[in-house]
């Protein structure tokens, strides 16, 4: 039968490591491999298992500024996790399935628009990367991120905060408790893209059944609202009672439940650091869950079974989720100006630390308010390695739907800027012609990327 | 001198090779009484050669394959212990299956507990329904076999009679499903199969001959026939095997496309940098999966007997047989038909087989050649459509590594190889189709029976060792043993996986093979707790030399 099966594309790059004692190791998905080998899951007439492919370099430039360019932030491993990503995305839109899951490492959601080094374990974000693909090659135009890994997708909120048909929706534990320490209900999208970002932060220890509510009763009702063509879950499975690095209590039949209700057209895998524990049971689960599977006989050895939650915490959860249930609900009869002010151009500055690589960025970004299409962006940023003089650069970002007055002024941006001597790279990336340029001042040369050629 | 026997469906193939040269073959009809074939084949191969000449025999057998496809075996019942994972009503076994509490992990460590009566429970329920077989099987047995050993005992224990046979003895790999399978079918055959060997022990040393007597497994390996009772399922799908083997012997070494035409099924196969392709996966035996490790041979319905009918318009060849070509006597059209009539084959009665085409094309209005050359061209589409797929779906294979996926680069043949009575009419368009030489090789229709004589014996050892737990594993004899160095590393598992690849050569009589060992798998994972490596996990199979022992037709020219 056609459009029944759910596709994996297993990647678990077991000769890719951050370091050797870093979390994000080659050991990660070695137990989960194990647990879906055993279980003879690939063999399942509904799961069909697909060889991974890698992404291009400009499939990676039409999302992010990797400074000085794409190929000294990125390694194979990320380019073939990206890959993977848009390889099932190309099978489900040809109708060839009905879902997939990218089992992948390395992880990518707090990959931000501009690419310094790696922050959060993060080069390159396989969601955004997979979202302006989906755009570029299917025409795909709505899109849903929702985002379960126990830490805030900022990566993937930086990128998308100004785009009004990307809706990002990201549950984690409170910032205030845990990297990166964003992501709170106030962070709602800049004025042309108001309420298309939604943060719902949880008190840490909230288990399975708390996590339902929110799911039940503010994500769901607002996914049915926008309509999205394609949902796409970013899976991070570090809320998992046994993580490390969280401190949430969710099990594997949980996450299983949420898959199966959220129902997205793609997993991909983000986080998770239990990784004897949690992900050989939650990446299990979830993969059932897809396929349409019973998932009731997945459970983790420790299984502590359903946990009296803390009212106190409960009640917090719920005033969140009643909360920006209205400010959904409003999204369209606020007074922007009230929010954003009048100025022709919204502006914020952000400051950006890269924990993995200690590097310090500091960012001007600025969106045109245009009443046309959702308005180019400009970031001047500055990026302080702790060494040497800090790096900056600047860069144009014309969105895919952008009019023709945004497009002519952006050119006139990076025109304006390559005559700058304080950047030492200007870029452009023009995703409504699909062309990227980079501007070395030094070398004063020009790169363009049109694209992948013959042979490429 | 080495022999080589295949005993196929319909017939049986002998070759006697002198150092590389085919001194002697012969073609006899298979019947009901395999072992009658066997030995009338190998008497007209040995006429006027002295027994004692014959260093060794080498047969591939449908035996086995016979057996399960006709359910003739004893039923088996099954008691598992599948712990958490895949809700247990996915698994469908053709038989009555018990499942019981106690689980391993993937590290081999309990994570539930065994209940002993209900293992009593299952075997008196089995009992009940007059089983005296049964296979225990439990997931991560391969990591840890002490569940299914207490069950075992257990059971024996109340049934000290009874037949029990352990996953983990009969697969060390993983896949749960495909392990229990592998060990009902070793179970149902074991008996069976033991009468068999005997028999043909029995019938050879009669003949005289002392050499070595092996059997082809389905990966195109040998492996002695006295050891083969241990794995008696290994044995299925040796037929394939052993023409892929003749065609790596009788050509040059390349990227090969191998097409058997048979009456009813063309096997397709690869020989890729030399060597036969192997399927990622276990085989499918009587639409079960199994770990039985076998070269990837695709079996397209469509041979020379195949019946053509015209459907309207249409002209459709059918998978099935019902007797022989027409040009030969048979009641309908056959490809083989059309080869004779666009003069491909030299088969059969000419003026019959234009009778055949023209009772196809007449409500048509199709000329006797076009009808011919639109069947052939059928078959041909067929075949060389399925040749593509198999090619993409080696490329499709998955790839766990980033070197691996980077060195993934498109292959494609460059000579199509026909073996098989209908190879000649066929191969040469397909080879064009392909963009590629055709070559039918000299003795093509007996080159299953070389392929079987020229096999390689092969064994293989995978040592799994965990550090941190202190203890190892070795898949193949199902056997736990404890690491005591403190410094064990990827050096020393190496070794020690030498050391029991030789004793398990030694075990089999096959100490000369040692040489040239390969290494095939390697994989040393840290194991890391907060931050500190607390031990390693390591994963290194060692295995005999793959592939053929010379070529044929060159002088016996070595490998
Ligand atoms: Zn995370
Ligand atoms: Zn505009």
């Amino acid at each position: 039968m056609k459009n029944k099966k759910t596709g994996l594309v297993f990647f678990p790059a077991f000769d890719w490591a951050i370091s050797p004692t870093h979390p994000e190791r080659e050991e990660r998905l070695l137990y989960t491999r194990d647990q879906i080998f055993e279980e003879g899951v690939l063999d399942l007439p509904e799961i069909e298992e697909y060889a991974p492919r890698l992404a291009t370099i400009h499939d990676i430039a039409r999302v992010h500024f990797c400074v000085p360019r794409v190929q000294s932030q990125v390694t194979e491993a990320h380019l073939i996790a990206a890959g993977s990503a848009t390889l099932l995305a190309d099978a489900i839109v040809h109708g060839e399935l009905k879902n997939g899951f990218a089992l992948v490492r390395p992880p990518g959601h707090h990959a931000m628009r501009v690419v310094h080094g790696n922050r959060g374990f993060c080069n390159i974000n396989n969601e955004a990367i997979l979202v302006e693909y989906l755009r570029r090659h299917h025409g795909i135009k709505r899109i849903a991120i929702v985002d379960s890994d126990v830490h805030h997708g900022d990566g993937t909120q930086d990128i998308f905060y100004h785009d009004p048909d990307v809706l990002f929706i990201s549950f984690h534990q409170d910032g205030r408790t845990i990297y990166p320490g964003t992501g709170f209900p106030n962070e709602l999208g800049g004025p042309g893209a108001y309420a298309r970002t939604i943060n719902i932060p949880l008190p840490p220890g909230l288990g399975d059944e708390t996590f339902h509510y929110v799911v039940d009763n503010l994500i769901l009702p607002i996914l049915e609202d926008f309509k999205p063509e394609f949902i796409i879950n970013s899976a991070g499975q570090d809320n998992h009672f046994t993580d490390p690095l969280g401190s949430m209590r969710f099990t594997a039949r949980g996450y299983a439940e949420f898959t199966r209700k959220l129902n997205p057209h793609l997993a991909v895998l983000e986080g998770g650091y239990a990784i004897e524990t949690a992900l050989p049971y939650v990446n299990l689960a979830i993969l059932l869950a897809l396929a349409g599977h019973d998932y009731s006989y997945v459970r983790e050895p420790e299984w502590p079974g359903t946990m009296p939650e803390n009212p106190e915490r409960v009640a917090r959860v719920q005033r969140v989720v009643e909360q920006l249930r209205n400010v959904w609900e409003n999204r369209d009869r606020v007074d922007l100006d009230k929010i954003f002010g009048t100025g022709t151009f919204f502006q914020r500055r952000k400051h950006i630390y890269y924990d993995t690589d200690y590097i310090e960025e500091e960012q001007l970004e600025r969106v045109r308010r245009c009443p046309n299409c959702p308005g180019y962006i400009t970031i001047d940023s500055r990026a302080d390695h702790g060494y040497g003089h800090p790096s900056r650069v600047f860069c144009v970002s014309i969105p895919f739907t952008a009019c023709g007055t945004c497009q002519t002024e952006a050119y006139d941006a990076y025109e304006q800027a390559r005559g700058l001597v304080q950047y030492q790279f200007v870029y452009l990336q023009d995703k409504s012609t699909d062309t990227f340029l980079a501007f070395d001042q030094d070398k004063a040369q020009e790169w363009v990327s049109e694209g992948p050629r013959v042979g490429e | 001198m080495y022999i080589g026997i295949d005993v196929g469906g319909t017939c049986t193939d002998a070759v006697l090779l002198d150092r590389g040269l085919v001194r002697a073959m012969a073609k006899v009809p298979t019947r009901e009484d395999l072992l009658s074939s066997l030995l009338e084949a190998l008497d007209e191969i040995m006429k006027g050669v002295e027994g004692e000449l014959v260093e060794r025999v080498v047969f591939s057998t449908t035996v086995i394959t016979n057996l399960i496809a006709e359910k003739k075996y004893d039923p088996v019942g099954l008691i598992l212990m599948p712990g958490p994972g895949l809700s247990p009503s996915l698994y469908r076994f053709p038989t009555d299956t018990h499942i019981i509490q106690g689980a391993i992990d993937y590290r081999g460590r309990e994570i539930i507990p065994l209940r002993l009566t209900e293992v009593d429970q299952a075997a008196a329920e089995l009992a009940a329904r007059g089983y005296r077989k049964v296979a225990v099987v439990g997931k991560f047995s391969c990591r840890n076999h002490r569940h299914e050993k207490e069950v075992a005992a257990r059971v024996l224990w109340n049934y000290p009679d009874w037949h029990v046979e352990l996953g983990h003895q009969v697969a060390g790999q993983l896949n749960f499903p495909r392990r229990v399978v592998s060990t009902y079918l070793t179970c149902a055959t074991r008996e069976k199969y033991q009468f068999f060997v005997r028999s043909v022990q029995e019938a050879i040393s009669q003949r005289g001959i002392k050499g070595a007597i092996f059997i082809l497994k389905a990966d195109g390996g040998t492996l002695p026939l006295e050891s083969s009772l241990e794995v008696p399922v290994e044995t299925i799908f040796s037929g394939p095997a052993a023409s892929t083997l003749g065609v790596q012997a009788l050509t040059p070494p390349g990227e090969t496309a191998v097409v058997d035409i048979g009456g009813t099924t063309t096997d397709l196969a690869l020989i890729l940098s030399g060597q036969p392709l192997l399927a990622s996966r276990g085989a499918r035996v009587d639409d079960m999966l199994t770990h039985v490790r076998a070269l990837a041979v695709k079996s397209v319905p469509v041979g020379g007997d195949s019946v053509v009918e015209r459907v309207g318009k249409d002209i459709i060849i059918y998978s099935e047989r019902l007797g022989a070509p027409y040009c030969l006597g048979g009641p309908l059209p056959t490809p083989t038909d059309a080869l004779r009539v666009l003069g491909l084959t030299r088969l059969g009665d000419a003026d019959r087989a234009r009778e055949a085409m023209q009772m196809l094309g007449a409500p048509l209005g199709l000329s006797v050649a076009e009808v011919a050359s639109r069947v052939t061209t059928r078959v041909i589409e067929t075949i060389t459509r399925e040749i593509e797929a198999m090619f993409s779906r080696w490329e499709q294979e998955p790839a766990y590594r980033v070197w691996e996926v980077l060195q993934k680069k498109k292959v494609r043949p460059s000579t199509v190889v026909g073996v098989g009575g209908g190879a000649a009419g066929f191969v040469s368009q397909i080879a064009a189709r392909l963009g590629c030489y055709p070559v039918i090789p000299p003795y093509a229709p007996v080159a299953n029976a070389i392929g079987a004589a020229v096999a390689r014996p092969t064994l293989q050892v995978t040592l799994r060792a965990d550090t941190e737990q202190g203890f190892y594993i070795i898949l193949e004899e199902g056997y736990q043993g404890k690491i005591t160095e403190r410094s064990f590393n990827e050096e020393n598992a190496l070794e020690l996986a030498k050391e029991w690849l030789c004793k398990r050569a030694a075990r089999h009589g096959l100490e000369d093979c040692v040489e040239g060992l390969e290494v095939t798998r390697r994989e040393v994972f840290n194991m890391v707790r907060d931050w500190v490596t607390v031990g390693r996990l390591i994963d290194v199979t060692v295995q005999t030399r793959r592939g053929i022992l010379y070529h044929v037709g060159a002088g016996g020219t070595s490998e």
